[in-house]
């Protein structure tokens, strides 16, 4: 045994316990969120339950199994149930039942006790909504234009109200847009000139004239999109709910009719990408419940990239002054000491020095100077993405320098020479032969930045995240990148659609696939810098030895 | 007076007979560099005690001595590397062309362009064999493509390793073996034309075979540059150079023409270190 301890393999086992350990819980956590945030997309079976109470009521209960529990009969004592007085567990499940309109929960309990019988009709379908949830029942009859027409013209009237729908966002989304922008910027304009007195009549009716023909486009595109509203509009269906109400749902506010039951395994396998390319490029619908997470995921690469634009060459510099330049003392020691000490500050901290440094001394500033026109509502002096990007940047500042600085200091002393031998200058020396050698170095600080920025939502909240923002920091609108505008990040959807949702149970699956997407955006990100890495690594490998 | 230098016993080398110099006595013309009363400090520590010495223009001069003599930080303060060293301190001058390296206004990268350096160990920039011999001239602003195709040719032609690579200018200078990456920075030193061409024990890394191409190179490059060479081999010292200076403690002990120092040295330290007392 003694012997067994001194070969040292105890410490063998040991490091490759730990090692094990380490994996199996990123393997299980990465398996965890991924089976539960998928299954979300997968379309499930529908069910028709008859259900006979305790006190011998009959009723039906359509819809999907969510989720199955065990409990223990004593909890249920107070039912009253006639159970076999052996049994000691009861199984219940959790049945999506939607159809908001008529109830307020579109969730319920069921016991299995109770279920008489279990089919899974055929004719039974899925309707998703713009608003008001999943709608389950069966069809009763379709009606176009106020007469009733075959069901099997379903498909067909619900792909030219797709394409109204499209052109009805495209009209809003970038010519009403585009109207409402200019609109606001004829205002600032005017106010500006107010402001600084030099608003002449002659201005005055320039700007009135323009101000008149935007709103003659808008007539017109609003008379066009009226014309497209009562398109889509026209025709709906009659559904029959599970306790036989007949439902009228407009095919304005369809988005999707599907027989789950009738499907076969190669449909629903479609059905379940098509479904994760909507949550990937839609926007979120229902207070961020339903539709996709597309302004979350630009939003954080956005943010993400800014950062890295921002920390990239300030940390570089930084770490060069510190290593080539600042003269070997006390005071720079403690100057590295204060460096490395910054990255084990709390972030949410940092996100109280953003609002109150970038977002009111900095933006309020910014506001007095150049947006005064649009006070007292702010531009520059309220959360957004650039102060979002700078107080990340100055997150991950002492990552990018510490690594930067071990890098120049790995360079081996005979490049420097060799260089400054044949008469160049310390500055030419380290753009021309040290920063290329020690770009790899660097390359690992932007990849831990990366991965530590795109991870913070807690400085966020403060800074410029939003549950939902109306616009993307990037449109087609002059000046195009808007770093003024607030976003929305998928770190904090994760939050918000957990958390602060008010339909809980329809928000979990959500919360696990943005997860997964977050997680696989950041793996994505990395996964490109350490590749541009490696590239440089190649270059300047044979220096090693 | 005309004696046979030792180098021309040397395998390889011409058997020409050359002018002994009278190194304490060297008209301007022949003068490369005049070092004067040079005392070099780290921080307390005296490395180099008043030195005194003229280094002759197209020849080979070898210091030797054993380690830490401070043979090399005399080479380096030739080139003011040693300015790279913290808390060194020198007081007397170097002169080249008649002007003191030490005086204030000069500007080093300048210096370090007439005065080129070799180093103990091969250092080639981890970038092609071609934008490694270029570099200097690209950082004196060279940048017709033309012009440094011709001096990157030249200058590998120069030190004999332009048949060994013209097939791969562009590859990584890398992948070069020891003694073709020193001939390389050879090469690299030579591109800018230097006046003097300072080698810091340029074989002490390098296997014989490789040695011997070096040395011979040594033997053409006077032709052209005044060469300073560092060396721990007497018998290098011997073959290679006209000049040779023993130094010991820091102290030049014998400087004088390579022949008369190895047959017949004046002082006895020399003569000890030579016949392989100590060192």
């Amino acid at each position: 045994m003694n012997k067994w301890f001194r070969s040292g393999s105890p410490w063998i086992w040991l490091s490759a316990g730990g090692v094990s350990i380490s994996l199996i819980s990123v393997l299980g956590l990465l398996w965890l969120i991924a089976s539960r945030g998928l299954s979300y997309f997968w379309p499930s079976e529908l069910y028709q339950f008859d259900l006979t109470d305790q006190h011998g009521a009959k009723s039906v209960v359509i819809g999907e199994i969510y989720d199955r529990e065990q409990i223990p009969v004593s909890q249920l004592a107070h039912l009253n149930l006639a159970l076999d007085p052996e049994q000691e567990i009861l199984e219940r499940l959790l049945i999506k039942t939607g159809n908001r309109e008529l109830v307020s929960l579109d969730f319920r309990w069921l016991l299995s006790h109770n279920i008489q019988k279990t089919q899974t009709p055929k004719d039974l379908v899925v309707v998703e909504r713009r608003t008001h949830g999943n709608f389950y029942g069966f069809i009763e009859s379709v009606v176009v234009d106020g007469k009733e027409v075959d069901k099997n013209k379903l498909d067909e009237l619900l792909t030219r109200v797709d394409n109204f729908q499209d052109q009805i966002d495209d009209l809003q989304k970038s010519d009403i847009g585009a109207i409402n922008y200019q609109l606001e910027r004829l205002r600032l304009k005017t106010r500006k000139y107010q402001l600084q007195d030099k608003l002449t009549a002659e201005l005055q009716v320039e700007i009135d004239s323009e101000i008149a023909a935007l709103n003659q486009d808008y007539e017109i595109l609003e008379k066009e999109l009226m014309g497209y509203r009562e398109q889509i509009s026209r025709d709906h269906i009659v559904m029959r709910a599970m306790d036989g109400q007949l439902v009228t749902i407009n095919f304005e506010y369809i988005l999707k009719v599907t027989f789950n039951n009738q499907l076969n395994t190669f449909d629903k396998t479609l059905l379940f990408f098509s479904h994760i390319g909507s949550f990937l490029i839609e926007d979120p619908r229902e207070a961020n419940t339903e539709g996709g997470v597309f302004p979350a995921i630009f939003g954080t690469v956005l943010m993400v990239l800014l950062m890295t634009v921002i920390v990239s060459p300030f940390g570089v510099i930084a770490a060069i002054y510190l290593h080539e330049y600042a003269g070997k003392n006390a005071f720079t020691k403690l100057l590295r000491i204060a460096v490395i000490n910054l990255a084990g500050v709390p972030s949410i901290v940092y996100g109280v020095f953003g609002l109150g440094f970038f977002v009111y001394m900095v933006g309020g500033s910014l506001d007095q100077l150049f947006y005064s026109e649009n006070l007292p509502s702010p531009t520059f002096g309220t959360p957004g993405v650039l102060w979002s990007a700078l107080t990340l940047a100055i997150l991950t500042l002492p990552v990018v320098i510490v690594s930067t600085e071990e890098g120049l200091s790995r360079i081996p002393s005979a490049m420097r020479h060799g260089s400054l031998a044949l008469g160049a200058t310390k500055a030419e020396t380290l753009w021309r032969i040290i920063l290329p050698i020690a770009s790899p170095a660097i390359m690992t600080g932007i990849i831990l930045a990366i991965a530590r920025a795109a991870g913070e939502v807690a400085p966020l909240m403060l800074v410029g995240v939003v549950k939902m923002a109306p616009n993307l920091p990037l449109d087609g609108n002059f000046p195009f990148l808007h770093l003024d505008r607030k976003f929305m990040h998928l770190g904090f959807h994760i939050y918000d659609v957990g958390f602060q949702s008010p339909n809980v149970e329809a928000a979990r699956p959500l919360v696990f696939a943005t997860a997964l997407l977050l997680v696989t955006i950041i793996v994505a990100l990395n996964m490109t810098a350490v590749s541009i890495r490696n590239k440089l690594r190649e270059r300047y490998k044979m220096l090693e030895h | 007076m005309i004696s046979i230098s030792p180098k021309a016993l040397a395998p390889g080398s011409d058997t020409s007979f050359e002018k002994k110099l009278d190194l304490t006595n060297l008209t301007p013309e022949q003068v490369a560099l005049d070092i004067n009363q040079l005392n070099l400090f780290y921080g307390k520590k005296q490395a180099l005690n008043n030195i005194t010495m003229s280094i002759p223009k197209g020849q080979v001069t070898a210091f030797i001595g054993p380690s830490g003599c401070g043979k090399s930080t005399l080479l380096r303060s030739i080139n003011r590397m040693n300015d790279l060293v913290d808390n060194c301190h020198i007081t007397g001058e170097i002169n080249l062309h008649g002007n003191n390296i030490y005086d204030k206004h000069v500007d080093v990268a300048e210096l370090r362009r007439k005065v080129g350096m070799v180093f103990q160990r091969p250092n080639p920039f981890p970038k092609t064999i071609y934008e490694n011999v270029v570099y200097g001239l690209r950082i004196m602003g060279e940048n017709n493509r033309r012009k440094l195709d011709e001096a990157a040719e030249q200058s590998l032609r120069s030190a004999a390793l332009w048949n060994e690579v013209k097939d791969r200018l562009h590859e990584s200078a890398l992948g070069l073996s020891g003694g073709q990456q020193q001939r390389l920075v050879i090469a690299r030193a030579i591109a800018i034309q230097p006046e003097v061409l300072l080698l810091d024990e340029p074989t002490s890394a390098l296997d014989p075979i490789s040695t011997l191409t070096i040395e011979e190179l040594i033997n053409d490059l006077k032709k052209q540059f005044t060469v300073v060479i560092v060396t721990h081999n007497m018998q290098q010292a011997a073959r290679v150079s006209d000049q040779t200076a023993f130094m010991y403690m820091g102290d030049l002990i014998e400087y004088s023409d390579t022949n008369t120092l190895f047959t017949t040295p004046l002082k006895k330290k020399t003569e000890d270190y030579i016949t392989g007392r100590y060192g």
